[in-house]
């Protein structure tokens, strides 16, 4: 298991290498000079930071320097070009956790709902529930998600005009009333695959040879659904968890547009709109990290939940 | 005479499939004795595992239906009971075991635990007891280190020695009965051989009776005290190990017999398989189900089901060549009159 989580994290690091790579590479290639902008620079400030990112020096120097700013434990991802004063790293750690708190309600909403909707519909596999359910999951899966976020906030209009008083938030972002609505519409696409899994992985496990064992046994059909049904049926989705959460991260950039959240989302496509290259390698290389990071997170829990995994 | 722990008589069981309906099992009717081994014997396809599986309530139903029949353990109706009353006897006075011990165990749940469960369930015990006891079980079936073994996966067994495991856990409350579908199929023939030691030397000691299911004669002739020979869904020959070897009363037993290798008496003997397939069982032949295969059918037996026949206490045949009217024969045991 540890040699199993080693080999996962240096794999992770060299992926995470790639992106920064591909991110800076691909700003290069991105035409117009980041310091002759509308607002131009003094010939000072351009001195001062073309001595800084090497700008004045072959490519290979820049690139040198942009990885050696970004190296643990101390990454700098320096200033941004468009706000003043202000570094990418506060950036990044005063937006990114709102992203995140989205992001993990999001994962909850859609990891809950997929395993609880998926189990009954093969508890009520072909009947009324079942098929009300499956005609939502295709609902949910075709509907691009700023449908659904414009359709939540409807809603919430409609709900907060018929109390008379704002029961749930329409947007912004404070309190956990304000987290409900976008992180349900976040994640309603992931619910809808992962009940679609759910249910097929559910209809498979209960023609397995041990489930006629548990019964053979003399279990109760609680248990047996319980013990051994439902912790084998979930080890598929878990897999598709982890390249889901990369689904999520990017379906937040829309949500946090519609929802007006402070999240990280919003300022990467601020930051791409206006050009603002720091701002862009920092959030994507972060981004990038980040995503590694989960999807590795996943295959360890992976790991616990499936014993194959583990001992090998 | 030993006393009945198990009597069915004239189960019946049928599917509804989008073909129709397959009569699987057809009044069919044995008696398990106290301590002593049945073997149920008949080509793939006949019916044998449902006969099992309908007495342990295992068939699905739908589509699997119990048309008719009764199945007394100990006296007390068992058939078609409600799953909390099945329960009571699943696992407790009933253990069984099946084919495939690679699949036949939960694949995230450790050996111990699972046989810790039914230990649990049945009888109550604590987490910690109830794996004790697990452990012991998993000693007797000749499983080493069975402390360290219990807190491994079925991944980690070889196939032998999770159908040790799968006996030790069908073993866990005492039953008196062990239903084993096929135990040694998927094993290779070594492994087969002490999986059938183990079951005999638990027999033994636990006075438990056997129920085993098996394609492989030389099994049957080894471990049987009584021999029920199914076909097409029918029992066509029943009797001790003794009657169905040396005195066959069915051309399908004596075909079966011809078709199995022996390592006594010529070399050369040739094996003759049975030809010909089984009859359809979506709509099984109104006379003798072995009608199309058999050699010596008579007009008769394409008109009417042979009714079936007692030939000594026990031993019992559906075929016409009993009859009294029947050409007189020598390739089948006739009845003594
Ligand atoms: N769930 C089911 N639906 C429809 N038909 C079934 C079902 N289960 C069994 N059958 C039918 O019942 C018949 C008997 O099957 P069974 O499994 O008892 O055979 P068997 O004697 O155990 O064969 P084998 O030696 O291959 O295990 C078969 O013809 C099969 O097609
Ligand atoms: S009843 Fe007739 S067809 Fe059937 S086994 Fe006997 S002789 Fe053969
Ligand atoms: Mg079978």
């Amino acid at each position: 298991m540890i040699v199993y989580t080693l080999k996962r994290l240096l794999a992770g690091v060299i992926t995470v290498w790639f992106i920064a790579t591909a991110t800076f590479i691909a700003m290069h290639q991105v035409p117009g000079d980041p310091l002759l902008n509308d607002k131009a620079v003094s010939a000072e400030i351009r001195k001062n930071l073309e001595r800084r990112y090497g700008l004045d020096k072959p490519i290979t120097h820049q690139y040198l320097i942009f990885l050696r700013n970004m190296l643990p434990p101390n990454p700098d991802f320096g200033i941004s070009f468009t706000q003043q004063n202000r570094r990418v790293n506060d950036i990044i750690k005063d937006h990114f956790p709102v992203s995140a708190i989205l992001g993990l309600l999001a994962i909850f909403f859609s990891a809950a709902g997929g395993v609880l909707f998926g189990a009954l519909t093969a508890i009520y596999r072909n009947r009324l529930p079942d098929i009300v359910i499956m005609f939502l999951v295709i609902l949910g899966i075709s509907v691009p998600s700023f449908v659904f976020a414009a359709l939540g906030q409807l809603l919430l209009v409609n709900v907060n005009s018929l109390m008379g008083y704002s029961l749930i938030p329409v947007a912004g972002w404070g309190s956990f009333t304000h987290m409900l609505m976008p992180s349900l519409v976040l994640g309603l696409g992931t619910m809808a695959l992962l009940t679609r899994l759910m249910r097929t992985s559910m209809l498979d496990v209960v023609n397995e040879d041990y489930i006629k064992t548990a019964r053979a046994k003399g279990l109760s059909p609680q248990r047996i659904f319980f013990k051994h049904q439902l912790r084998n049926a979930i080890l598929p989705v878990i897999t598709v968890l982890g390249p889901q959460i990369a689904v999520i991260t990017t379906g937040g950039f829309i949500v946090e547009l519609v929802f007006a959240i402070p999240g990280l989302g919003r300022y990467f496509v601020q930051a791409v709109q206006q050009l603002d290259y720091t701002v862009i390698m920092g959030t994507t290389v972060f981004y990038g990290a980040f995503l590694v990071f989960m999807v590795i997170v996943v295959d360890i829990l992976y790991g616990f939940i499936d014993p194959r995994v583990r001992v090998q | 005479m030993s006393e009945n722990i198990l009597e069915v008589t004239d189960l019946s069981v049928e599917f509804t499939t989008y073909g129709g309906t397959v009569k699987a099992v057809r009044d069919v009717s044995f008696n398990v004795e106290r301590g002593k081994t049945l073997a149920i014997v008949g080509e793939s396809g006949c019916g044998k595992s449902v006969t099992v599986q309908s007495i342990m309530g295992l068939t699905p139903t739908p589509p699997g239906k119990i048309t008719s029949g009764s199945a007394k353990l100990n006296g007390r109706e068992i058939l078609g009971l409600p799953t909390r009353e099945a329960n009571q006897f699943r696992g407790v006075e009933i253990g069984m075991i099946f084919q495939d011990p690679m699949t036949s165990l939960n694949p995230t749940m450790t050996i111990g635990d699972q046989i810790a469960e039914t230990l649990m369930v049945h009888r109550g015990k604590s987490r910690r007891d109830a794996f004790n006891q697990a452990v012991e079980l998993l000693a007797r079936t000749h499983i080493p280190e069975a402390t360290k073994r219990a807190k491994q996966y079925p991944f980690e067994f070889s196939g032998g020695m999770l159908q040790r495991a799968m006996i030790a856990q069908s073993l866990a409350c005492g039953p008196a009965i062990l239903i084993a579908d096929e135990p040694t199929t998927a094993l290779d023939v070594t492994i087969q051989a002490q999986i059938l030691e183990i079951m005999l030397e638990l027999q033994r000691t636990e006075n438990m009776s056997i129920i085993l299911i098996t394609h492989d004669l030389a099994v049957v002739a080894r471990i049987a005290d009584n021999v029920a020979v199914m076909y097409a869904g029918e029992i066509i020959e029943s009797g001790s190990v003794d009657d169905i070897f040396y005195q066959s009363a069915h051309p399908y037993t004596v075909g079966l017999r011809s078709a199995m290798p022996s390592n006594t008496g010529d070399r050369d003997k040739q094996l003759l398989p049975i030809a010909g397939s089984p009859p359809d069982l979506f709509s099984p032949p109104k006379g003798c189900g072995y009608y199309a295969r058999c050699p010596y059918a008579m007009e008769a037996c394409h008109e009417s089901a042979p009714d079936p026949y007692t030939l000594t206490e026990g031993h019992i045949a559906r075929c016409w060549l009993h009859h009294d009217d029947a050409p007189p024969t020598d390739v089948i045991h006739r009845v003594t009159r």
